[in-house]
């Protein structure tokens, strides 16, 4: 397992190389001037000049890749544009209000998903069934710059339930956790219920009602068990996709979290800034993935990596 | 802040009963029993959600919300409107504008100008910076000293370009002395004042930790969610009423109002779009003001365009905008139809010049007359096609829909493109587009038709994107700089503001009203014509 996590670790440079290629590329070619972005309307052009040279943006493409790449190795994610403080410290100051924005909508989705998924697969066909696909169809359908403001309008303005935005206590963490886990649930209850359909057709499951185990028993230790490892793949995969994905999330929120603060970098033509930030979350991407994979090895004991 | 409710009570009861209720003992119980353990544990989250707190702002605090987040506090820095709100409320300046956009004194007791390029500022005394040291002459010279400094690389030095010396003539007095006469000069002195030795050792980090002599001192800058200023008790014109000023962003429009509607927002100014602006009208919670405003919207061409360059067609297209219905039903009568520049209470404001009201048999006529006819009439071929450029906005996109369609009815052809604002900005500048449409934003002094019509101008020296060229305008532009009364320098710009509406290197939309929409308890704001909230240190709550 060790030697499997230290092959899985070594594979992250490559990735990390070729997102930093390929992100440098990408926001070097958009058009737009950070410098004219940066000084607006009324500076004079030799301080355009000056700031050019200041920030490293009079050289040459290539010359500016090296640079970027020697420092990125070293762990140098250079400094913002606009406001010269070191990236690294911008992104890591945001990180914690993703982090816990995504964490919360992960567990309101299991938390509805999983009991939902399983009933469903267990009442097959019945009316709790269909109500629950047909309001996972909703909840996949229904985009989240809609359903924020609906929760909003809901739980903030009619029940003055909850605050409309910002991050100061744990209820503002609500409503954008919801809006941001519903989504996910929708996936996620579909997902079990298809699993578990399959898993109850097996034979050991014939076999373990027939030596007299419990209803519960069958559907949790051996049911869910095995069904858990197609649900754990995409439980993983959405954690990373929402890490990165949370913008609309954030900015209807004004959640303070990664996704904001790397749109507004590419608004601004901050470079370094967004190279930072989609580093920092091709990395958590990757990591993520890893976790996902060593946890199979754990609800699956057949599962061994060399 | 929070009211906690025991959520343990109602849900140790729903267990119950549920419990009570399953009796039987077939198979499918277990299930069940998972279900209701499932249902309890929602309901203990949805009891622990619906705790009611507290969240609409206090009576002693205003909380009022950005659409953008600031982005520098460093009033030497700073470059846009919502940082220099809170600049304005942080530092403060020898010169500023009242209400009427009047110069007024603010840190300067009175100033002299003893001749054409020397201007002698005398300082109020016992004014304190925000860490308790008395402001002096010393520190007005180190503030522009460091604009001018080449390697502070401020935004600002051009418009300082003139000035040959700062002298502090004693503690209380300092006096500028320029290389030649320049009548922008005075507007340039609302530039807010830093504190010599703090800013030197803070440099480019004494954005992040302002320190002025305003009303409110700074507190705390939680990027892209808020920034919280508290009251100056030892502010020389008496400390401000409240006691805190919280300024939170919110991006999404929709939501910044539901914040307002909920009172977890007290005030918005300007970041309303015009079609939300009658459904919080109907709220009986919210006081809405409107006040002319410095903005001014125009549609830009490119002169150097073989079909634009012909002032007849500029003429014709001016004649094709139905401006009164884009103002009535896409900005809410939110603005006035502009015929220049310069808004009428701008006080170089000139009424006699061509003005062009919706009159499309006159514009297909001139585009005749320039030789573009209509191939078939009133049939869908077009004379010739241009295309505009503007940004996603949502507005924006809108505006040029109507633009499409009034250009449709005298036979020219449009093709919208909308651009992310980098994008836009940087063709814009670079002079790749036919038509676009931009504001520009404080207005306050007819300088601005320097940078924007003198043929020196054309970028990148300067605003002259659509390459005009006139040597009347260039002669006349500059003298404005150089005269210094306000009687001769009117007579400079109403010549120029007659030439250019004859001329039009751009076609006047509207300039844009300023709107503050807040709760009905927020007493004592003053709708600036600049947006300044100069006046948030008279609100109060009732």
């Amino acid at each position: 397992m060790a030697r499997y996590i230290i092959k899985r670790l070594i594979l992250l440079f490559p990735v990390v190389f070729g997102v930093a290629t390929l992100v440098f590329f990408l926001i070097h070619m958009i058009p737009g001037d950070p410098v004219e972005v940066m000084l607006g309307e009324t500076a004079m052009p030799s301080a355009k000049e000056d700031l050019r040279k200041a920030l490293g943006l009079d050289k040459g493409l290539a010359e500016q890749y090296i640079t970027f790449l020697k420092n990125t190795a070293s762990g140098d994610l250079g400094r913002s544009l606009h406001t010269s403080r070191p990236v690294l410290s911008a992104v890591i100051e945001r990180y914690p209000a993703t982090l816990e924005l995504t964490i919360t909508a992960l567990i309101i989705s299991i938390l509805i998903s999983i009991p939902a998924g399983i009933i469903s697969a267990v009442k097959k066909n019945s009316i709790i069934d269909r109500l629950a696909m047909l309001s996972a169809l909703f909840g996949v359908s229904i985009p989240n710059f809609w359903l924020g403001p609906l929760l909003i309008i809901l739980f903030s303005v009619q029940l003055g339930l909850l605050p409309v935005a910002g991050r100061e206590s744990i209820y503002h963490l609500m409503l954008p956790a919801l809006t941001l886990g519903m989504g996910m649930a929708a996936i996620l209850s579909r997902m079990t219920r298809a699993s578990m359909l399959e898993v109850l057709n097996k034979e050991y499951i014939t076999a373990a009602r027939a030596k007299g185990l419990s209803n519960f028993a069958v559907i949790v230790k051996h049911g869910l068990r095995n069904a858990l490892i197609p649900v754990v793949t995409v439980i993983g995969l959405q954690f990373g996709a929402l890490l990165s994905g949370a913008v609309i999330t954030e900015t209807i929120f004004s959640w303070p979290g990664i996704g904001r603060l790397m749109i507004q970098a590419i608004n601004t033509r901050d470079y370094p800034l967004v190279q930072g930030c989609i580093l920092i979350i091709a990395l958590s991407y990757v990591l993520i993935n890893l976790l996902t994979d060593i946890l199979y090895a754990y609800i699956d004991p057949r599962i061994r990596y060399e | 802040m929070l009211r906690f409710v025991q959520p343990a009570f109602p849900c140790l009861w729903l267990k119950s009963y549920i419990s009570r209720r399953i009796k039987k003992t077939d198979e499918s119980l277990v299930l069940q029993r998972y279900f209701h353990t499932f249902i309890f544990l929602a309901t203990s989250l949805f009891l622990l959600v619906s705790c009611k707190g507290d969240f609409i702002s206090k009576k002693d605090e205003l909380v009022a919300a950005f659409e953008s987040s600031p982005t520098n506090l460093d009033p030497r820095l700073a470059t846009d409107a919502n940082s220099g709100r809170i600049i304005g409320l942080i530092f403060s300046s020898l010169l500023r504008f009242d209400e009427k956009l009047n110069l007024v004194s603010d840190l300067s007791e009175k100033w002299e100008n003893p001749n054409p390029v020397t201007y002698i500022f005398h300082i109020k005394k016992a004014v304190k910076f925000h860490n308790g040291r008395e402001l002096t002459a010393e520190d007005v010279k180190y503030t522009f000293e460091s604009i001018l400094n080449p390697s502070f690389l401020s935004p600002h030095r051009k418009s300082y370009e003139k000035v040959k010396a700062i002298i502090a003539i004693d503690k209380y007095t300092v006096k500028f002395l320029l290389s030649e006469p320049y009548a922008p000069f005075l507007i340039n002195m609302t530039m807010g004042i830093v504190p010599k030795d703090d800013a030197e050792k803070a440099k480019r980090d004494f954005t992040i930790r302002p320190i002025g002599t305003g009303p409110f001192v700074f507190e705390r800058w939680i990027a892209d969610e808020r920034i919280e200023l508290k009251r100056n008790a030892d502010y020389f014109e008496g400390k401000a009423k409240l006691s805190k000023l919280i300024f939170k962003i919110i991006s999404d429009d929709t939501i910044r109002l539901l914040g307002l509607k909920t009172g977890e927002i007290d005030f918005i100014q300007n970041a309303i779009p015009p079609d939300l602006i009658s459904s919080l009208s109907k709220d009986k919670n919210i006081t809405i003001l409107t006040g002319d405003g410095v903005n001014y919207s125009y549609l830009g061409f490119n002169l150097t365009d073989p079909v634009l360059k012909d002032k007849r067609v500029r003429k014709a297209i001016a004649y094709a905008i139905d401006r009164n219905s884009i103002i009535t039903n896409l900005l809410a009568g939110i603005a006035e139809p502009a015929a220049g520049v310069l808004p009428k209470s701008n006080w170089a404001y000139e009424e006699d010049v061509t003005k062009y009201e919706y009159n499309p048999d006159k514009a297909r006529r001139l585009l005749d007359e320039a030789g573009f006819a209509d191939p078939d009439g009133d049939g869908h071929k077009e004379r010739f096609r241009l295309v505009y450029k503007t940004t996603n906005n949502d507005l924006r996109k809108m505006i040029g829909e109507v633009l499409q369609k009034n250009l449709k009815e005298v036979g020219i052809g449009l093709d919208i493109r909308t651009y992310e604002w980098g994008t836009f900005y940087n063709d814009i500048k670079t002079g790749n587009f036919q038509l676009y449409s931009l504001s520009w934003i404080g207005i306050v002094d007819p300088d601005i038709y320097y940078s924007i019509f003198h043929s020196d101008m054309m970028p990148p020296n300067g605003n002259n994107r659509n390459r005009y060229k006139n040597t009347e305008i260039d002669r006349l532009v500059a003298e404005g700089q150089r005269v210094l009364s306000y009687k001769d320098r009117k007579k400079i710009y109403s010549k120029v503001q007659k030439i250019a509406a004859e001329e039009l290197p751009y076609i006047s939309l509207w300039h844009q009203k300023n709107v503050a929409a807040m709760r009905k308890d927020v007493k004592g704001f003053v709708l600036f014509p600049d947006g300044d909230f100069s006046s948030f240190k008279n609100i109060y709550k009732e």
